[in-house]
Protein backbone atom coordinates (compact mmCIF):
# COMPACT_ATOMS: atom_id res chain seq x y z
CA UNK A 1 0.00 0.00 0.00
CA UNK A 2 1.23 3.46 -0.83
CA UNK A 3 0.40 6.54 1.19
CA UNK A 4 -0.54 9.89 -0.29
CA UNK A 5 2.63 11.82 -1.04
CA UNK A 6 3.26 14.64 1.41
CA UNK A 7 4.52 16.92 -1.30
CA UNK A 8 4.00 17.76 -4.92
CA UNK A 9 6.52 19.47 -7.14
CA UNK A 10 6.77 23.23 -7.09
CA UNK A 11 6.22 23.54 -10.85
CA UNK A 12 2.96 21.64 -10.47
CA UNK A 13 1.76 24.13 -7.91
CA UNK A 14 2.86 27.12 -9.96
CA UNK A 15 1.09 25.78 -13.05
CA UNK A 16 -2.05 25.45 -10.97
CA UNK A 17 -1.65 28.95 -9.57
CA UNK A 18 -1.38 30.48 -13.02
CA UNK A 19 -4.29 28.43 -14.27
CA UNK A 20 -6.32 29.88 -11.42
CA UNK A 21 -5.37 33.44 -12.29
CA UNK A 22 -6.21 32.83 -15.94
CA UNK A 23 -9.59 31.42 -15.02
CA UNK A 24 -10.43 34.40 -12.83
CA UNK A 25 -9.41 36.77 -15.62
CA UNK A 26 -11.49 34.91 -18.17
CA UNK A 27 -14.54 35.03 -15.96
CA UNK A 28 -14.18 38.73 -15.13
CA UNK A 29 -13.68 39.50 -18.82
CA UNK A 30 -16.88 37.63 -19.62
CA UNK A 31 -18.76 39.70 -17.08
CA UNK A 32 -17.22 42.91 -18.40
CA UNK A 33 -18.19 42.07 -21.98
CA UNK A 34 -21.71 41.28 -20.90
CA UNK A 35 -22.02 44.60 -19.14
CA UNK A 36 -20.60 46.58 -22.04
CA UNK A 37 -22.90 44.83 -24.48
CA UNK A 38 -25.91 45.62 -22.32
CA UNK A 39 -24.90 49.26 -22.13
CA UNK A 40 -24.30 49.57 -25.85
CA UNK A 41 -27.64 47.92 -26.60
CA UNK A 42 -29.40 50.19 -24.17
CA UNK A 43 -27.85 53.35 -25.57
CA UNK A 44 -28.60 52.43 -29.18
CA UNK A 45 -32.20 51.70 -28.22
CA UNK A 46 -32.42 55.09 -26.54
CA UNK A 47 -31.08 56.97 -29.55
CA UNK A 48 -33.49 55.10 -31.82
CA UNK A 49 -36.37 56.18 -29.63
CA UNK A 50 -35.21 59.79 -29.73
CA UNK A 51 -34.99 59.75 -33.50
CA UNK A 52 -38.57 58.48 -33.73
CA UNK A 53 -39.83 61.25 -31.49
CA UNK A 54 -38.23 64.14 -33.34
CA UNK A 55 -39.68 63.88 -36.87
CA UNK A 56 -43.16 63.63 -35.42
CA UNK A 57 -42.68 66.80 -33.43
CA UNK A 58 -41.08 68.66 -36.24
CA UNK A 59 -43.87 67.69 -38.54
CA UNK A 60 -46.39 69.33 -36.30
CA UNK A 61 -44.31 72.48 -36.06
CA UNK A 62 -43.44 72.53 -39.72
CA UNK A 63 -47.02 72.78 -40.88
CA UNK A 64 -47.65 76.16 -42.32
CA UNK A 65 -44.08 77.44 -41.94
CA UNK A 66 -41.65 78.58 -44.60
CA UNK A 67 -39.68 75.99 -46.57
CA UNK A 68 -36.45 77.71 -45.51
CA UNK A 69 -37.25 77.39 -41.90
CA UNK A 70 -37.93 73.69 -42.41
CA UNK A 71 -34.53 73.28 -44.05
CA UNK A 72 -32.82 75.10 -41.19
CA UNK A 73 -34.62 72.93 -38.72
CA UNK A 74 -33.52 69.82 -40.56
CA UNK A 75 -29.88 70.97 -40.50
CA UNK A 76 -30.13 71.69 -36.81
CA UNK A 77 -31.63 68.24 -36.28
CA UNK A 78 -28.64 66.67 -37.97
CA UNK A 79 -26.22 68.78 -35.94
CA UNK A 80 -27.98 67.82 -32.76
CA UNK A 81 -27.95 64.18 -33.80
CA UNK A 82 -24.23 64.37 -34.47
CA UNK A 83 -23.57 66.02 -31.14
CA UNK A 84 -25.76 63.46 -29.39
CA UNK A 85 -23.83 60.66 -31.02
CA UNK A 86 -20.49 62.17 -30.06
CA UNK A 87 -21.66 62.74 -26.54
CA UNK A 88 -22.86 59.17 -26.31
CA UNK A 89 -19.58 57.86 -27.65
CA UNK A 90 -17.73 59.78 -25.01
CA UNK A 91 -20.05 58.56 -22.31
CA UNK A 92 -19.54 55.02 -23.51
CA UNK A 93 -15.79 55.41 -23.50
CA UNK A 94 -15.89 56.76 -19.99
CA UNK A 95 -18.10 53.89 -18.95
CA UNK A 96 -15.79 51.40 -20.65
CA UNK A 97 -12.85 52.81 -18.76
CA UNK A 98 -14.76 52.66 -15.50
CA UNK A 99 -15.81 49.09 -16.14
CA UNK A 100 -12.27 48.07 -16.95
CA UNK A 101 -11.07 49.40 -13.65
CA UNK A 102 -13.94 47.60 -11.98
CA UNK A 103 -13.00 44.43 -13.81
CA UNK A 104 -9.44 44.55 -12.51
CA UNK A 105 -10.75 45.19 -9.03
CA UNK A 106 -13.04 42.20 -9.42
CA UNK A 107 -10.13 40.03 -10.42
CA UNK A 108 -8.15 41.07 -7.37
CA UNK A 109 -11.19 40.62 -5.14
CA UNK A 110 -11.81 37.09 -6.41
CA UNK A 111 -8.19 36.16 -5.95
CA UNK A 112 -8.28 37.53 -2.41
CA UNK A 113 -11.39 35.56 -1.61
CA UNK A 114 -9.90 32.33 -2.92
CA UNK A 115 -6.78 33.03 -0.88
CA UNK A 116 -9.00 33.49 2.15
CA UNK A 117 -10.65 30.09 1.68
CA UNK A 118 -7.31 28.36 1.25
CA UNK A 119 -5.60 30.17 4.13
CA UNK A 120 -8.52 29.51 6.44
CA UNK A 121 -8.42 25.77 5.87
CA UNK A 122 -4.67 25.44 5.61
CA UNK A 123 -3.94 27.10 8.94
CA UNK A 124 -6.24 24.61 10.62
CA UNK A 125 -4.11 21.75 9.30
CA UNK A 126 -0.85 23.45 10.18
CA UNK A 127 -1.78 24.64 13.64
CA UNK A 128 -3.26 21.37 14.83
CA UNK A 129 -0.59 20.36 17.22
CA UNK A 130 0.61 23.79 18.16
CA UNK A 131 -0.49 25.97 20.98
CA UNK A 132 -0.21 29.62 20.20
CA UNK A 133 1.02 30.70 23.58
CA UNK A 134 4.37 29.32 24.72
CA UNK A 135 3.84 26.84 27.55
CA UNK A 136 6.34 28.53 29.84
CA UNK A 137 4.31 31.70 30.06
CA UNK A 138 1.74 33.12 32.31
CA UNK A 139 -0.15 32.32 35.37
CA UNK A 140 -2.68 34.82 34.14
CA UNK A 141 -4.64 34.72 30.88
CA UNK A 142 -2.58 36.07 28.02
CA UNK A 143 -3.67 39.44 26.70
CA UNK A 144 -5.32 40.04 23.36
CA UNK A 145 -2.19 41.78 22.20
CA UNK A 146 -0.03 38.80 23.04
CA UNK A 147 -2.38 36.38 21.33
CA UNK A 148 -2.44 38.55 18.23
CA UNK A 149 1.32 38.72 18.21
CA UNK A 150 1.66 34.98 18.58
CA UNK A 151 -0.81 34.40 15.77
CA UNK A 152 1.00 36.74 13.43
CA UNK A 153 4.34 35.19 14.34
CA UNK A 154 2.91 31.80 13.53
CA UNK A 155 1.93 33.07 10.14
CA UNK A 156 5.35 34.61 9.58
CA UNK A 157 7.17 31.43 10.47
CA UNK A 158 5.38 28.11 10.22
CA UNK A 159 2.60 29.14 7.87
CA UNK A 160 4.81 31.12 5.49
CA UNK A 161 7.35 28.26 5.47
CA UNK A 162 4.76 25.68 4.50
CA UNK A 163 3.45 27.83 1.71
CA UNK A 164 6.59 29.56 0.44
CA UNK A 165 9.40 27.43 1.86
CA UNK A 166 10.84 30.40 3.63
CA UNK A 167 9.87 32.66 6.50
CA UNK A 168 8.82 36.27 6.42
CA UNK A 169 11.98 38.32 6.39
CA UNK A 170 10.94 41.07 8.75
CA UNK A 171 8.00 41.67 11.06
CA UNK A 172 7.14 45.07 12.43
CA UNK A 173 4.34 46.12 14.73
CA UNK A 174 3.12 49.10 16.63
CA UNK A 175 1.76 46.83 19.36
CA UNK A 176 -1.63 48.35 18.72
CA UNK A 177 -3.03 45.99 16.13
CA UNK A 178 -0.98 46.98 13.07
CA UNK A 179 1.62 44.60 11.66
CA UNK A 180 3.86 44.82 8.62
CA UNK A 181 5.20 41.59 7.15
CA UNK A 182 8.06 42.01 4.71
CA UNK A 183 9.14 39.44 2.18
CA UNK A 184 12.20 40.49 0.23
CA UNK A 185 12.01 37.68 -2.30
CA UNK A 186 8.38 36.76 -2.67
CA UNK A 187 8.32 33.37 -4.30
CA UNK A 188 5.47 33.69 -6.74
CA UNK A 189 6.91 36.85 -8.26
CA UNK A 190 10.42 35.56 -8.64
CA UNK A 191 10.32 35.38 -12.39
CA UNK A 192 8.54 38.68 -12.96
CA UNK A 193 10.39 41.36 -14.89
CA UNK A 194 10.22 44.70 -13.10
CA UNK A 195 9.40 48.06 -14.61
CA UNK A 196 6.97 46.71 -17.16
CA UNK A 197 3.41 47.92 -16.77
CA UNK A 198 1.80 44.62 -17.70
CA UNK A 199 4.01 42.67 -15.32
CA UNK A 200 3.16 45.09 -12.56
CA UNK A 201 -0.57 44.68 -13.17
CA UNK A 202 -0.14 40.89 -13.07
CA UNK A 203 1.92 41.12 -9.91
CA UNK A 204 -0.86 43.03 -8.18
CA UNK A 205 -3.34 40.31 -9.09
CA UNK A 206 -1.01 37.59 -7.84
CA UNK A 207 -0.41 39.46 -4.59
CA UNK A 208 -4.12 39.49 -3.83
CA UNK A 209 -3.76 35.77 -3.11
CA UNK A 210 -1.31 35.95 -0.22
CA UNK A 211 -3.30 38.86 1.23
CA UNK A 212 -6.26 36.51 1.32
CA UNK A 213 -4.12 33.70 2.69
CA UNK A 214 -3.07 35.86 5.63
CA UNK A 215 -6.58 37.15 6.26
CA UNK A 216 -8.02 33.62 6.10
CA UNK A 217 -5.36 32.19 8.37
CA UNK A 218 -5.87 34.93 10.95
CA UNK A 219 -9.61 34.50 10.72
CA UNK A 220 -9.41 30.83 11.65
CA UNK A 221 -7.09 31.76 14.48
CA UNK A 222 -9.88 33.95 15.78
CA UNK A 223 -8.59 37.29 14.56
CA UNK A 224 -10.47 39.51 12.14
CA UNK A 225 -8.21 41.74 10.12
CA UNK A 226 -7.79 43.67 6.91
CA UNK A 227 -4.77 42.85 4.78
CA UNK A 228 -3.26 44.89 1.97
CA UNK A 229 0.11 44.92 0.29
CA UNK A 230 2.70 47.23 -1.18
CA UNK A 231 5.76 46.87 -3.27
CA UNK A 232 8.90 47.79 -1.43
CA UNK A 233 11.84 49.64 -2.98
CA UNK A 234 9.61 51.74 -5.22
CA UNK A 235 8.79 48.79 -7.43
CA UNK A 236 12.39 48.33 -8.53
CA UNK A 237 12.54 44.74 -7.47
CA UNK A 238 9.24 43.23 -8.42
CA UNK A 239 9.30 40.50 -5.82
CA UNK A 240 10.00 42.59 -2.78
CA UNK A 241 6.76 43.34 -1.02
CA UNK A 242 5.17 44.05 2.30
CA UNK A 243 1.86 42.90 3.69
CA UNK A 244 0.02 45.29 5.97
CA UNK A 245 -2.22 43.72 8.54
CA UNK A 246 -4.68 45.80 10.46
CA UNK A 247 -6.57 44.02 13.20
CA UNK A 248 -10.21 45.05 13.30
CA UNK B 1 14.01 2.89 -22.46
CA UNK B 2 13.22 -0.16 -20.40
CA UNK B 3 10.47 -0.23 -17.82
CA UNK B 4 12.85 -0.31 -14.90
CA UNK B 5 14.91 2.53 -16.30
CA UNK B 6 11.78 4.58 -16.72
CA UNK B 7 10.79 3.98 -13.13
CA UNK B 8 14.28 4.84 -11.92
CA UNK B 9 14.30 8.03 -13.99
CA UNK B 10 11.00 9.01 -12.44
CA UNK B 11 12.36 8.59 -8.92
CA UNK B 12 15.48 10.56 -9.75
CA UNK B 13 13.61 13.47 -11.25
CA UNK B 14 11.18 13.52 -8.35
CA UNK B 15 14.09 13.74 -5.98
CA UNK B 16 15.46 16.76 -7.81
CA UNK B 17 12.23 18.70 -8.00
CA UNK B 18 11.74 21.57 -5.57
CA UNK B 19 8.72 20.70 -3.49
CA UNK B 20 5.46 22.32 -2.48
CA UNK B 21 3.01 21.43 0.23
CA UNK B 22 0.37 18.90 -0.90
CA UNK B 23 -2.36 20.31 1.30
CA UNK B 24 -1.83 23.78 -0.13
CA UNK B 25 -2.02 22.22 -3.60
CA UNK B 26 -5.21 20.36 -2.81
CA UNK B 27 -6.91 23.37 -1.23
CA UNK B 28 -5.92 25.65 -4.11
CA UNK B 29 -7.37 23.19 -6.61
CA UNK B 30 -10.49 22.95 -4.51
CA UNK B 31 -11.00 26.69 -4.64
CA UNK B 32 -10.46 26.60 -8.42
CA UNK B 33 -13.18 23.98 -8.82
CA UNK B 34 -15.46 25.97 -6.53
CA UNK B 35 -14.94 29.07 -8.67
CA UNK B 36 -15.75 27.10 -11.79
CA UNK B 37 -18.95 25.84 -10.26
CA UNK B 38 -19.97 29.42 -9.54
CA UNK B 39 -18.77 30.78 -12.89
CA UNK B 40 -20.59 28.17 -14.93
CA UNK B 41 -23.65 28.16 -12.81
CA UNK B 42 -23.57 24.55 -11.62
CA UNK B 43 -23.47 23.21 -15.19
CA UNK B 44 -21.54 20.03 -14.47
CA UNK B 45 -20.84 19.01 -18.07
CA UNK B 46 -19.45 22.45 -18.79
CA UNK B 47 -17.33 22.33 -15.65
CA UNK B 48 -15.83 19.00 -16.67
CA UNK B 49 -15.00 20.52 -20.04
CA UNK B 50 -13.40 23.56 -18.46
CA UNK B 51 -11.26 21.40 -16.18
CA UNK B 52 -10.07 19.54 -19.24
CA UNK B 53 -9.31 22.79 -21.04
CA UNK B 54 -7.37 24.15 -18.09
CA UNK B 55 -5.45 20.89 -17.85
CA UNK B 56 -4.64 21.09 -21.54
CA UNK B 57 -2.79 24.38 -21.24
CA UNK B 58 -0.91 23.06 -18.22
CA UNK B 59 0.00 19.86 -20.06
CA UNK B 60 1.51 21.81 -22.91
CA UNK B 61 3.84 23.53 -20.45
CA UNK B 62 4.64 20.32 -18.59
CA UNK B 63 6.52 18.81 -21.49
CA UNK B 64 8.96 21.71 -21.69
CA UNK B 65 9.42 21.62 -17.94
CA UNK B 66 10.02 17.87 -17.99
CA UNK B 67 12.51 17.98 -20.82
CA UNK B 68 14.45 20.81 -19.26
CA UNK B 69 14.60 18.99 -15.91
CA UNK B 70 15.86 15.91 -17.73
CA UNK B 71 18.59 17.89 -19.39
CA UNK B 72 19.69 19.55 -16.18
CA UNK B 73 19.84 16.23 -14.36
CA UNK B 74 21.37 14.16 -17.11
CA UNK B 75 18.35 11.95 -17.54
CA UNK B 76 17.73 10.80 -21.08
CA UNK B 77 14.18 9.71 -21.75
CA UNK B 78 14.61 9.47 -25.49
CA UNK B 79 11.79 9.16 -28.00
CA UNK B 80 9.20 6.52 -27.18
CA UNK B 81 9.19 3.50 -29.48
CA UNK B 82 5.64 2.37 -28.76
CA UNK B 83 2.44 3.61 -27.26
CA UNK B 84 3.07 1.30 -24.31
CA UNK B 85 6.37 3.05 -23.84
CA UNK B 86 4.59 6.40 -23.88
CA UNK B 87 2.17 5.11 -21.30
CA UNK B 88 4.99 4.08 -18.98
CA UNK B 89 6.64 7.46 -19.31
CA UNK B 90 3.40 9.28 -18.51
CA UNK B 91 2.79 7.10 -15.48
CA UNK B 92 6.26 6.55 -14.07
CA UNK B 93 7.90 9.81 -14.98
CA UNK B 94 5.19 12.38 -15.59
CA UNK B 95 2.91 11.71 -12.67
CA UNK B 96 5.85 10.73 -10.47
CA UNK B 97 8.08 13.74 -10.86
CA UNK B 98 5.35 16.38 -10.93
CA UNK B 99 3.06 14.99 -8.29
CA UNK B 100 5.02 12.34 -6.45
CA UNK B 101 2.34 9.86 -7.41
CA UNK B 102 2.67 6.14 -8.02
CA UNK B 103 0.65 5.06 -11.03
CA UNK B 104 0.24 1.85 -12.96
CA UNK B 105 -0.35 1.23 -16.62
CA UNK B 106 -2.87 -1.49 -17.47
CA UNK B 107 -5.10 -2.68 -20.31
CA UNK B 108 -2.49 -1.85 -22.90
CA UNK B 109 -3.36 -2.26 -26.55
CA UNK B 110 -1.73 -0.87 -29.64
CA UNK B 111 -3.51 2.43 -29.28
CA UNK B 112 -4.95 2.65 -25.84
CA UNK B 113 -4.10 2.18 -22.19
CA UNK B 114 -5.49 2.73 -18.75
CA UNK B 115 -3.79 4.62 -15.99
CA UNK B 116 -4.54 3.60 -12.43
CA UNK B 117 -3.95 6.33 -9.87
CA UNK B 118 -3.85 5.01 -6.35
CA UNK B 119 -3.56 8.15 -4.31
CA UNK B 120 -4.77 11.44 -5.64
CA UNK B 121 -3.34 14.57 -4.04
CA UNK B 122 -6.09 16.71 -5.55
CA UNK B 123 -8.88 15.04 -3.69
CA UNK B 124 -7.47 14.51 -0.21
CA UNK B 125 -10.02 16.77 1.45
CA UNK B 126 -12.92 16.18 -0.90
CA UNK B 127 -16.25 14.51 -0.59
CA UNK B 128 -18.82 14.89 -3.32
CA UNK B 129 -22.26 15.90 -2.10
CA UNK B 130 -25.23 13.59 -2.48
CA UNK B 131 -26.76 13.80 -5.92
CA UNK B 132 -30.01 15.64 -6.16
CA UNK B 133 -29.00 18.15 -3.52
CA UNK B 134 -28.57 21.86 -3.94
CA UNK B 135 -25.85 23.58 -5.91
CA UNK B 136 -23.37 26.13 -4.73
CA UNK B 137 -24.85 29.59 -4.89
CA UNK B 138 -23.28 33.00 -4.81
CA UNK B 139 -24.31 34.04 -1.38
CA UNK B 140 -22.35 31.34 0.36
CA UNK B 141 -20.00 33.75 2.00
CA UNK B 142 -16.63 32.66 3.33
CA UNK B 143 -15.94 29.02 3.92
CA UNK B 144 -17.97 26.37 2.19
CA UNK B 145 -16.93 22.87 1.30
CA UNK B 146 -18.57 20.33 -0.91
CA UNK B 147 -19.98 18.46 2.06
CA UNK B 148 -21.92 21.53 3.15
CA UNK B 149 -23.40 22.05 -0.30
CA UNK B 150 -25.47 18.90 -0.01
CA UNK B 151 -27.75 20.41 2.59
CA UNK B 152 -27.15 23.96 1.40
CA UNK B 153 -29.65 26.72 0.99
CA UNK B 154 -30.78 27.83 -2.46
CA UNK B 155 -29.86 25.57 -5.36
CA UNK B 156 -33.12 24.96 -7.13
CA UNK B 157 -31.46 22.62 -9.59
CA UNK B 158 -31.26 18.96 -8.74
CA UNK B 159 -27.63 18.26 -9.36
CA UNK B 160 -25.97 15.05 -10.35
CA UNK B 161 -22.76 15.58 -8.43
CA UNK B 162 -21.69 12.08 -9.34
CA UNK B 163 -21.22 13.36 -12.87
CA UNK B 164 -18.55 15.79 -11.72
CA UNK B 165 -15.13 14.57 -12.78
CA UNK B 166 -13.35 16.31 -9.97
CA UNK B 167 -9.85 15.48 -11.16
CA UNK B 168 -10.61 15.89 -14.83
CA UNK B 169 -7.72 18.31 -15.05
CA UNK B 170 -5.43 15.26 -15.33
CA UNK B 171 -7.12 14.28 -18.58
CA UNK B 172 -6.42 17.69 -20.03
CA UNK B 173 -2.81 17.58 -18.86
CA UNK B 174 -2.21 14.21 -20.55
CA UNK B 175 -3.93 15.39 -23.72
CA UNK B 176 -1.94 18.64 -23.85
CA UNK B 177 1.39 17.02 -23.07
CA UNK B 178 1.03 14.21 -25.60
CA UNK B 179 -0.06 16.62 -28.29
CA UNK B 180 3.30 18.36 -27.88
CA UNK B 181 4.93 15.11 -28.91
CA UNK B 182 2.63 14.71 -31.87
CA UNK B 183 0.11 12.31 -30.43
CA UNK B 184 -3.53 13.24 -30.53
CA UNK B 185 -5.28 11.38 -27.75
CA UNK B 186 -8.61 11.39 -26.05
CA UNK B 187 -8.71 10.93 -22.30
CA UNK B 188 -11.54 9.98 -20.08
CA UNK B 189 -11.78 9.78 -16.32
CA UNK B 190 -13.50 6.42 -16.28
CA UNK B 191 -13.50 5.51 -12.61
CA UNK B 192 -13.20 7.82 -9.64
CA UNK B 193 -12.70 6.98 -6.00
CA UNK B 194 -14.71 10.09 -5.14
CA UNK B 195 -17.71 8.56 -6.86
CA UNK B 196 -17.41 5.29 -5.00
CA UNK B 197 -15.22 3.27 -7.35
CA UNK B 198 -12.26 1.49 -5.82
CA UNK B 199 -9.61 3.04 -7.99
CA UNK B 200 -9.05 6.13 -10.11
CA UNK B 201 -8.82 5.11 -13.74
CA UNK B 202 -8.01 7.29 -16.72
CA UNK B 203 -8.52 5.75 -20.15
CA UNK B 204 -6.29 7.11 -22.87
CA UNK B 205 -6.92 6.42 -26.54
CA UNK B 206 -4.62 7.32 -29.38
CA UNK B 207 -6.63 9.07 -32.08
CA UNK B 208 -3.93 9.95 -34.54
CA UNK B 209 -0.29 10.74 -34.95
CA UNK B 210 0.10 14.34 -35.91
CA UNK B 211 3.27 14.80 -37.93
CA UNK B 212 5.38 12.77 -40.31
CA UNK B 213 8.34 12.81 -37.98
CA UNK B 214 6.39 11.02 -35.31
CA UNK B 215 5.54 8.23 -37.69
CA UNK B 216 9.15 7.10 -37.75
CA UNK B 217 9.15 6.71 -34.00
CA UNK B 218 6.34 4.26 -34.36
CA UNK B 219 7.95 1.87 -36.78
CA UNK B 220 8.00 -1.57 -35.26
CA UNK B 221 11.46 -2.58 -34.24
Amino acid sequence: AVGTPTHVSEPAFEFLLHAMIEQVEIQCLREYNKKMKMMKDRSSNDSDNNKDAQPGEKKGEGKGEDQNQEDDTKEKEEEVDEKDKQFEQELLKEEEHKQQILMNENIAAKMERMGFDVGFRLVERLAQSKSLVPPTAHTQTPSQTLLQLEAVKFICKEFWTEVFRKQIDKLQTNHRGVFVLKDGSFKWLERMPSNIEVARAMAIKILALPCGLIRGALSNLGIAAVVSCDFMDDGEKMNSCSFNVKIK
Amino acid sequence: MSKSNITAAGHTLWGKMPKANTELFALTYGSLVTELIKDYDNDIDEINKQLDRIGYSIGVRCIDELLSKCEVNGVDIGPCNSFQNTAEVVAKIGFRCFLGMTCDVTNVTENSFSLFLYENPLSIFVELPESGGGGLNDDDGGVDDFGAAAGGSGGIKRLEWSKLKYSNIYCGVIRGALEQVNMKVSCNFARDVLRGDDVNEIKVELKEMLAEGAGEEYQDE
